[in-house]
């Protein structure tokens, strides 16, 4: 690993420039066709906007067809990272994020993330099962706040019945 | 003679995949899990009779391949014997250059094949020229499917399908292996397939959510026996 300082996603907005060399590169691969292709590969890289935040991340872009995808971590199912021989020769990945939706495309494809191994974990971290359960704190806590605010009521019964002489 | 052959082929091999990790950037380590303290974490390849598995269906295979172009070159030499005699390097060829490919895109497969699992989580990674690391929490899954054919359980291995919730590209139930079903995840060719079977289940089996991405549940409103003491105690106060 070459990074030093730890990755910070909420830093994350825009896709690296390798990603536009690699579209750039995939574009020429289709020969006579690049000059059509290369357009909306532009267009894509131009727009692409990245949000990571505490409970989920959105990927927005397009110029006529504007996309802008939602999803919190906790939905992720399955997190897939794929790099091909072009993406890592420059140090890039494609990171397939799939929810339990039908298709079996993946709903977001994140690319041009150079620290891609950084944010796959950062993702996995904060899918469901990766943590322990936190069933076990949340009945906890209520739990034992009911039970002393009964004691409180047990002890001010007590205290105003005392005082009264009972027959 | 034949441990010469192999050694060969050995050395071969490996000056193959020194050439693809260094150019190819084909990662040499196995891929590791972010782990909570204490706990353990087990990668392995899949089992060595896996490869043999493989090299057998291969050479069934090539079998059948090299007895139908034999056959030719010798039909042919018995009917034009000049142009049979000629062509012999050219059905050497044939026959030769698929068996090394073969070896090799074997050997390939095996080395990249890795299968890394956690108390709570397994990952997956295989390919060489695209590689792809599938990352899934045991607490997702939806099913564990292990089969085996007679060929496998004579090596001892099986594959354990791994599905998480989630349409698949079609296929059926046990459809195609190797399609582009994001929702599945393969380990193929393990030799302690109830074992991973067991750890995958008894994760589930604790679990109370549906595998959907639902939140766990929320929390339990009913009163314990400590409750039920101090209510006890406040309506004998009332009294």
């Amino acid at each position: 690993m070459r990074r030093m300082i730890p990755f910070d996603p909420s830093k994350v907005e825009r896709p690296n420039p390798a990603l536009l060399k690699y579209y750039i590169i995939t574009a020429l691969l289709t020969g006579p066709l690049s000059v059509f292709v290369i357009l909306p590969f532009l267009f894509k890289y131009e727009t692409l906007r990245y949000k990571f935040d505490s409970e989920g991340m959105s990927m927005s872009w397009g110029i006529l067809m504007r996309r802008e995808i939602y999803l919190t971590y906790r939905r992720i199912q399955d997190i897939h990272l794929t790099r091909n021989i072009i993406q890592r020769w420059l140090g890039l990945a494609t990171i397939s994020v799939q929810t339990a939706s039908g298709s079996s495309a993946p709903e977001v494809s994140i690319e041009g993330i150079l620290e891609a191994d950084a944010l796959r974990d950062f993702l996995y971290t904060k899918m469901r099962g990766a943590r322990e359960h936190h069933d076990e704190e949340h009945v906890v806590a209520p739990a034992d706040e009911a039970l002393s605010l009964l004691r409180e009521i047990r002890d001010s019964l007590r205290r105003q019945i005392q005082p009264e002489s009972r027959p | 003679m034949t441990r010469n052959v192999e050694r060969a082929a050995a050395w071969m091999y490996r000056g193959v995949w020194g050439l693809l990790t260094r150019w190819f950037r084909v990662p040499e380590h196995p891929p590791t899990l972010p782990t909570l303290p204490g706990e353990t974490l087990r990668s392995f390849r899949p089992a060595e009779g896996f490869l043999r598995y493989l090299k057998l269906k291969f050479w069934l295979g090539l079998a059948v391949f090299t007895v139908l172009i034999v056959g030719a070159w010798i039909a042919l030499t018995a009917a034009r014997p000049w142009i049979g005699v000629w062509l012999t390097p050219v059905a050497l060829a044939i026959v030769a250059v698929p068996l090394v490919l073969g070896y090799l895109a074997i050997h390939l497969r095996y080395d990249s094949t890795w299968y890394v699992l956690s108390q709570r989580s397994l990952r997956i990674r295989s390919g060489i020229w695209t590689i792809s690391e599938a990352t899934i929490t045991f607490e997702n899954i939806q099913n564990v499917t292990v089969e085996s054919g007679p060929i496998e359980r004579f090596f001892n291995i099986a594959n354990v399908l791994v599905d998480t919730a989630g349409g698949s590209s079609g296929g059926g139930e046990h459809g195609t292996k190797g399609s582009t079903n994001l929702h599945r995840g393969t380990l193929a060719g393990v030799s302690s397939a109830p074992e991973i079977r067991q750890l995958i289940l008894s994760r589930l089996s604790q679990s109370k959510a549906s595998g959907l991405g639902d939140e766990s549940l929320p929390p339990a409103t009913g009163w314990s026996v400590e409750h039920v003491a101090v209510l006890r105690e406040i309506r004998d106060a009332l009294r």
